[in-house]
């Protein structure tokens, strides 16, 4: 089979062929000429699609084929390790790869594969360079599309004011007779996807496969269920002349207002919360992108569009709307100000070659090429604004049910010989002959819109999508052709009004392609609160329907009509129960909330007020008036005045506007926070967790005065790093028969001598972003057809081992004042899992508080570590949110205490080197011991180490050897950063990534720390001058001398240790579902560390990657999956 | 086709006093901006002209047109309903005949020999259909102008059949529907103040006046709705038109009709002379 024909291909059958097919029966030999050919051929290619397939299959041999078979191969080929160390990936071209030059990357890393030969390293350097080539190639040709859409170009071309073309309508110039001037608003519903497209609205993938690109969508109308009265046009936007020649832009729902008088600040989108409205402003030609950084003066631009001393005022609001509701409420949103904006400058026709209408094109509905217009203009709203969203979001600006569909592009088209779709689909909106009033009610009887409540990222899962349908892979592939038949009963079935039929198809389509596709939109929350409805609801329910790119925010169950009010109630309950079940396991951003919502029949929908109903949303005065209100009456400018009136008036009659008094005197004089967590306030919390406030004092002296910092982590420049040479591991990677190591191993397990201790204290800040939820508990995966958390995985691997040398292992895992309380509280809900061994929890014993991080470290850490830089305008939305916090950080008090937000997320565990002292404070080890006096060999590994366990060969290494220490090390891949094994001035240690004195070091050293560390129990404690006794003794009775005399012991090893100051993210959440992250200062000491002293005698082994790696971000789950991983793991297991 | 008629629209509120004013012309007299219109349309074969006016301007315009008083018939806009509306005024002027169109307030100056309004006749003629004049104007300048969309006839330069009309278009709707491939980018066919259209014109404007309701009407509704009915040109002429109305319009014509004619070197030692003292 030859690659080159499946891309170029023109027979369907041909081209729909899979990678893996391909690679499953070649050698390495045929896979390197095959990735050869491929590379040379999309260097010259021309057709876009063809040379990004091309990419994708290089990245995926490079990823998953060509590392297997490279270990096949040396694993047949001897059966020791040669001992010689494994080809480094090289520095320059990791640097190119940070600098976005990819092309360069890839040739200085295929160079070093010519001279050194392939390998496990060089291999994931090449498949990331290859990735992000392939994906920085789509997001190009998609931003030249958005340019090259008619009617946007012109914008790209204006570069000064005097060549504005644009001018305001007359109609928003005539003031009423208060002086006032009008407000033109605009109202506009979101959109829900009926059928779930399997992701076939994004763009990528429109433009390669236009014939799948089908979406159903409805435009809604939306309220909180309890809370709002009727379901309205969620998303609102609003517009009016105003008497001063600035940009005046306010967020209702995000309460944030600005004036904003200056051009380059229109372009700062992360400076503050108006980042939307500005992209609106931008895409929308008012002001247009071609001007940025001309330099020129915003009040000359506006006087252009509303007349010299006039400017715009523009206001927005969702009507408090939970975000991640995956009804595509920020897209529509930034669809409302775009058409708002546009209608105000006479862009909107209301259908070209009308002129002579009533204000054609500024109120009503708008026309279909209005609309198209508005989509193309979202388009380039979202790509300014760093987001993106597919093409399907803009669906709320169209009315009703509608079908939206890719179209192969045609000659004329920008796209033509591009790509085989064009950027933007055609919208078919569907009559009443085609789907019946009947069915629309009938759809509003069963179907209950919920958000879950569920923070997520989705961004990773559309990238897997992107990657497997240009790979054609083939279980995704058959999925998608199967999601395409469900789109076809939905259709049916709707037609029909049939909603129970339209329920199986919605839950087939979860359970089959969806899930075929990517596993992980579903999750342990969502599976249960589909089991909780089938239990409680039996035969009514007729059906689950996910939203947006994964369950657990927005999501639809459909009921019997006779039972949906009681279900939408009854839904409340369960989801606000099951939250409770798992908060500590999974993010939730808030409460779950169930909507009411009904069919929008109008799509988006302008009208003009005036007089005395020439207000905005009754949010806007409750955000702005306080201030107005301060001010001194005789400097407000007349309409202003005339304004504060005309709302006095209207507060007073309007019964919507009856709780404003109320609101003004709570946001006049705001109540009192309480600040307590669980019912504890962040001090008891401190002086619970055992907070050490003269160190923390001490540590804030120091970072304030230099004396330690992200830039004092590191050696001294003169150290020399130098990777390890050949005697200095032990390379276990390979299979080999080392019968003595093995039996000693199996005598020590058999008799009972090892014990497990998982590292499960900290919070996993990649894992959730910072969200401060347990890693352990999360439920991560599916194995053995169920959805695992950490701990029962860990578990269940050392069940196995229980089972097979005939003695249970006792298991600990360590905690921290963040996952203590819910660790036990789940493990006893879950009965230990059903842990036949010994299971302890060792809580913390040490706390720290965090700090507002000195600008000193912002900047070292932003602007002088090597960092990925982004595409250009994700950059620069990046560079300005930086800016932002770094004068948040000035602002706030460097160094001072970080208290803005709840006691949990303040305080921050102090380095996983305090967990095994713990163990001798808290009395679990000498609990352990008294329970097993044979015990002499402790496994220390994270808790995301997965595939770490009670192997007999490495014990009876450990054994044999005779080291306090023995540290599992694996080859290096891109993505292992963080430090390694080195030599350090000549002897061999763990050094980590921020103690490297220059980067590149760690690009020297062959080893990554897995952390997984066998330990002589004897041996570690006589390093500490402890013997068992003092560890019995100390458990045994709460005499103050036998404790002091651990603690001692403690601090005395502690203090040989470097302290590390670390920036962190932590995220505050507030308002509905908003969450904003902020860099917070803390310190650590760290447990590898601990090889760098003399006294504790240290070995290392190298052990099997699947062995020794770690998933520390959800992102990897996909190839954790597919490289065997998972399965690796799960041979391991032996499940409840 | 066979033209003898023309009609000036001079009674915009802005436009009143704007063909009085006194310009030195490319022969060295001074005449008015009227005379100066008149002549371009006698020059291109024109022997009556419809001026259409403010109530009660009669008087001065009279005295402006000068000799050529006589060709005139003075015709009243009695309320101010849009350019449409002043055209609508000359219907009963021009009857059945095919009229020149020009406004009170442009200045022409020919590249060639030909006046611009002679060149536009001609074609006109020549062609036997409406023809507006265009040129190829910057998008910062739409909100100013009508403008065109369609496609060039084959095998003539710098001729058009015209598909789409539309006034001040934003670019957003320009870029949609009125690029015209040749051109460069960022430039649209804008209307030169000077058009030939046939009665049908009038019958349109007759029925939109009719429906408007006592609102403006543009004569460019009129000419979009002239498109859909018959074959109607767009012709891209030698020469310049200067808006006297501008900022700085009455100077930009003067010099422009000082620099073409026999006082070259005199307007041209004056601007040195100026520049030089500045």
């Amino acid at each position: 089979m030859n690659l080159i024909s499946i891309i170029t291909s023109a027979d369907d059958a041909t081209r729909n062929q899979s990678l893996d097919a391909f690679a499953r029966q070649a050698s390495v030999a045929q896979l390197l000429e095959a990735r050869t050919r491929l590379d040379t051929f999309r260097r010259s290619a021309e057709n876009l699609y063809e040379r990004v397939r091309a990419l994708f299959f290089l990245a995926n041999i490079h990823r998953y084929h060509l590392p297997a078979k490279l270990l096949a191969a040396a694993s047949a080929t001897s059966g020791e390790s040669d001992g010689a160390a494994p080809v480094l990936i090289p520095f320059h071209g990791f640097e190119q790869l940070l600098g976005r030059r990819f092309e360069e990357a890839i040739d200085t890393f295929l160079a070093d594969q010519q001279e050194h030969g392939p390998s496990d390293g060089l291999s994931s350097a090449l498949a990331a360079a290859y990735h992000r080539l392939a994906f920085q190639t789509l997001a190009d040709q998609v931003r030249r599309s958005v340019r090259t859409v008619r009617g946007n170009q012109w914008m790209f071309r204006m570069g000064h004011p005097a060549d504005q073309p644009l001018r305001i309508r007359p109609e928003l110039l005539q003031r009423s007779a208060d002086g006032t001037f009008p407000i033109l608003r605009e109202q506009t519903p979101v959109r829900m996807d009926l059928t779930h497209s399997a992701w076939s609205d994004i763009f990528f993938l429109g433009m390669d496969f236009p014939e799948g690109a089908k979406v159903i969508n409805i435009s809604v109308d939306l309220g909180v269920h309890g809370r709002d009265a009727a379901p309205r046009p969620p998303v609102s936007a609003w517009l009016r002349v105003i008497d001063e020649p600035v940009l005046r832009l306010t967020s209702v729902d995000l309460g944030a207002t600005a004036d904003i008088s200056a051009l380059s600040d229109v372009f700062d989108f992360a400076k503050d919360y108006l980042g939307l409205l500005k992209a609106a402003v931008i895409a929308s030609g008012i002001i247009p992108p071609g001007i940025e950084g001309s330099g020129h003066s915003l009040a000359e631009l506006l006087a252009n569009i509303v007349g010299p001393g006039r400017g715009l005022e523009i206001v927005s609001s969702v009507n408090d709307i939970p975000k991640g509701s995956r009804l595509a409420v920020s897209t529509n949103l930034l669809g409302s100000l775009i058409s708002v904006c546009m209608r105000a400058t006479g862009q909107t026709s209301g259908g070209i070659g009308q002129p002579g209408e009533t204000l054609p094109g500024l109120i009503g509905a708008l026309s279909e090429p209005d609309r198209r217009l508005v989509l193309a203009r979202a388009l380039l709203g979202e790509w300014l604004g760093g987001s993106g969203g597919g093409w399907q979001d803009s669906g709320g600006v169209w009315p009703g049910i509608k079908l939206i569909t890719g179209v192969p592009s045609a000659e004329g088209d920008p796209e033509f010989g591009i790509s085989r779709g064009r950027l933007m689909p055609v919208h078919h909106v569907f009559s009443r002959e085609e789907i019946p009033e009947s069915a629309r009610q009938a759809l509003m009887d069963s179907l209950v819109v919920v958000h879950g409540g569920m923070a997520q990222n989705v961004g990773p899962i559309l990238e897997m999508v992107t990657e497997k349908y240009l790979l054609r892979s083939e279980a995704e592939w058959l999925g998608r052709q199967d999601a395409l038949s469900v789109l076809d009963e939905v259709i049916s079935a709707l037609k029909r009004s049939d909603i129970r039929a339209l329920g199986a198809a919605t839950t087939r389509n979860f359970r089959q392609p969806i899930q075929a596709i990517i596993p992980w939109a579903s999750t342990y929350f969502t599976e249960q609160l589909i089991a909780k409805c089938e239990r409680e609801f039996g035969g009514d329910f007729w059906g689950f329907w996910m939203l947006g790119g994964m369950s657990g925010g927005g999501m639809g169950f459909i009921f019997a009509p006779h039972r949906k009010l009681e279900a939408q109630d009854r839904l409340r309950e369960i989801m606000l129960e099951t939250k409770h079940e798992l908060s500590a396991s999974l993010p939730f951003a808030m409460d779950p909330v169930v909507f009411d919502y009904a069919i929008n029949e109008h799509g988006t929908y302008a009208d003009l007020l005036s007089g005395d109903d020439a207000l905005m949303p009754a949010g806007y005065y409750a955000l702005t008036l306080p201030r107005l209100i301060r001010t001194n009456r005789a400097e407000l400018p007349a309409t202003r005045r005339t304004e504060l009136d005309k709302f006095g008036a209207a507060a007073r009659t309007r019964p919507e506007l009856r709780g404003m008094v109320q609101t003004l005197f709570d946001v006049l004089l705001p109540r009192g926070k309480s600040g307590k967590a669980d019912g504890a306030t962040l001090q008891e919390l401190l002086e619970q967790n055992g907070f050490d406030r003269t160190q923390h004092e001490q540590i804030r002296t120091d970072l304030k005065e230099g004396r330690i910092g992200l830039a004092q982590n590191r050696l001294r420049a003169d150290t020399q790093i130098e990777d390890v040479k050949a005697g200095d591991v032990t390379d276990f990677t390979l299979p080999a028969i080392r019968t003595q190591v093995t039996r000693q191993g199996e005598a020590a397990l058999r008799n009972g001598e090892l014990a497990i201790v998982t590292l499960a204290a900290g919070a996993g800040s990649r894992w959730t972003g910072g969200a401060g939820t347990c890693k352990a508990l999360h439920p991560y995966a599916k194995l053995g057809g169920h959805h695992r958390t950490f701990i029962e995985t860990h578990l269940a691997k050392s069940r196995q081992a229980s089972r097979v040398f005939g003695a249970t292992i006792p298991h600990i895992f360590t905690t921290s004042y963040l996952t203590q309380g819910p660790t036990a509280e789940f493990l006893a809900r879950m009965g230990n899992y059903g842990y036949e061994g010994p299971l302890h929890l060792s809580p913390g014993k040490s706390v720290g508080l965090r700090m507002i991080p000195t600008v000193r470290d912002l900047r070292f850490q932003w602007e002088e570590m090597p960092q990925q830089v982004l595409d250009v305008q994700q950059q620069k939305v990046r560079e300005s949110l930086r800016a932002a916090l770094m004068n948040w950080a000035h602002a706030a008090g460097e160094t001072g205490d970080y208290t803005d937000n709840i006691p949990l997320q303040c305080l921050h565990p102090v380095g996983h080197f305090y967990e095994l002292p713990n163990l001798l404070r808290n009395g679990v080890l000498a609990q352990l011991l008294a329970e097993r006096p044979q015990l002499r060999w402790l496994l220390l590994h994270n808790i995301d180490t997965l595939g770490a366990g009670a192997d007999a060969e490495l014990l009876g290494q450990h054994i044999l050897s005779g080291a306090c220490l023995t540290f599992e090390m694996i080859t290096r891949r891109l993505e292992d950063r963080g430090g390694g094994l080195a030599r350090v001035n000549g002897r061999p240690r763990l050094v980590e990534g921020l103690a490297m004195p220059r980067e590149e070091d760690e690009f020297r050293l062959s080893y990554y720390n897995s952390m997984t560390t066998w330990i002589d129990l004897d041996q570690l404690l006589a390093a500490m001058g402890l013997t068992r006794d003092d560890v019995r003794l100390a458990g045994a009775s709460s005499a103050a001398d036998h404790q002091e005399k651990i603690t001692a012991a403690i601090r005395a090893l502690a203090a040989k240790l470097p302290t590390y100051i670390t920036v962190k993210d932590v995220k505050k959440r507030w308002g509905h579902g908003q969450e904003d992250v902020f860099p917070v200062a803390q310190f650590e000491k760290l447990w590898g560390d601990l090889t760098a002293l003399p006294e504790i005698n240290t070995q290392f082994v190298v052990v099997p990657r699947l062995r020794g790696q770690q998933l520390k971000d959800q992102a990897q789950l996909d190839g954790w999956l597919r490289d065997g991983s998972a399965a690796y793991v799960e041979g391991l297991c032996e499940w409840e | 086709m066979n033209l003898k008629k023309a009609v000036i629209t001079a009674a915009g509120k802005n436009q009143r006093t704007l063909p009085l004013q006194s310009l030195v012309d490319r022969d060295g007299s001074t005449k008015t901006a009227l005379a100066i219109i008149l002549e371009e349309a006698l020059a291109a074969g024109i022997e009556e002209i419809g001026l259409v006016i403010h109530p009660g301007d009669q008087a001065a315009f009279a005295v402006a047109a000068g000799s050529h008083a006589s060709r005139l018939t003075f015709l009243e806009q009695s309320e101010p309903l849009g350019y449409g509306h002043a055209v609508g005024c000359a219907r009963a002027f021009t009857g059945s005949s095919p009229f020149l169109l020009l406004v009170g307030d442009h200045l022409y100056v020919s590249t060639e020999a030909r006046g611009c309004a002679r060149q536009l006749v001609e074609t006109a003629n020549a062609e036997n259909a409406a023809v507006s004049a265009v040129q190829a104007t910057h998008e910062s300048k739409l909100p100013y102008y009508g403008a065109i969309g369609g496609r060039r006839v084959a095998g003539r330069e710098r001729l058009y059949e015209i598909t789409d009309v539309l006034e001040k278009p934003t670019p957003t709707t320009a870029e949609q529907h009125l690029i015209i491939p040749g051109l460069r980018a960022g430039h649209y066919l804008c209307f030169f103040g000077m058009h030939v259209l046939t009665p049908v014109v009038m019958e349109v404007l007759a029925e939109l006046l009719a429906a408007s309701g006592g609102k403006s009407v543009h004569l460019s509704t009129a000419l979009a709705k002239l498109a859909k009915k018959e074959r109607y040109l767009a012709a891209e002429l030698g020469g310049r038109r200067y808006d006297i109305g501008a900022k700085y319009g009455l100077l930009t014509a003067q010099l422009a009709l000082g620099l073409a004619g026999k006082d070259r070197d005199e307007v041209l030692t004056g601007i040195v002379e100026l520049l030089a003292h500045r």
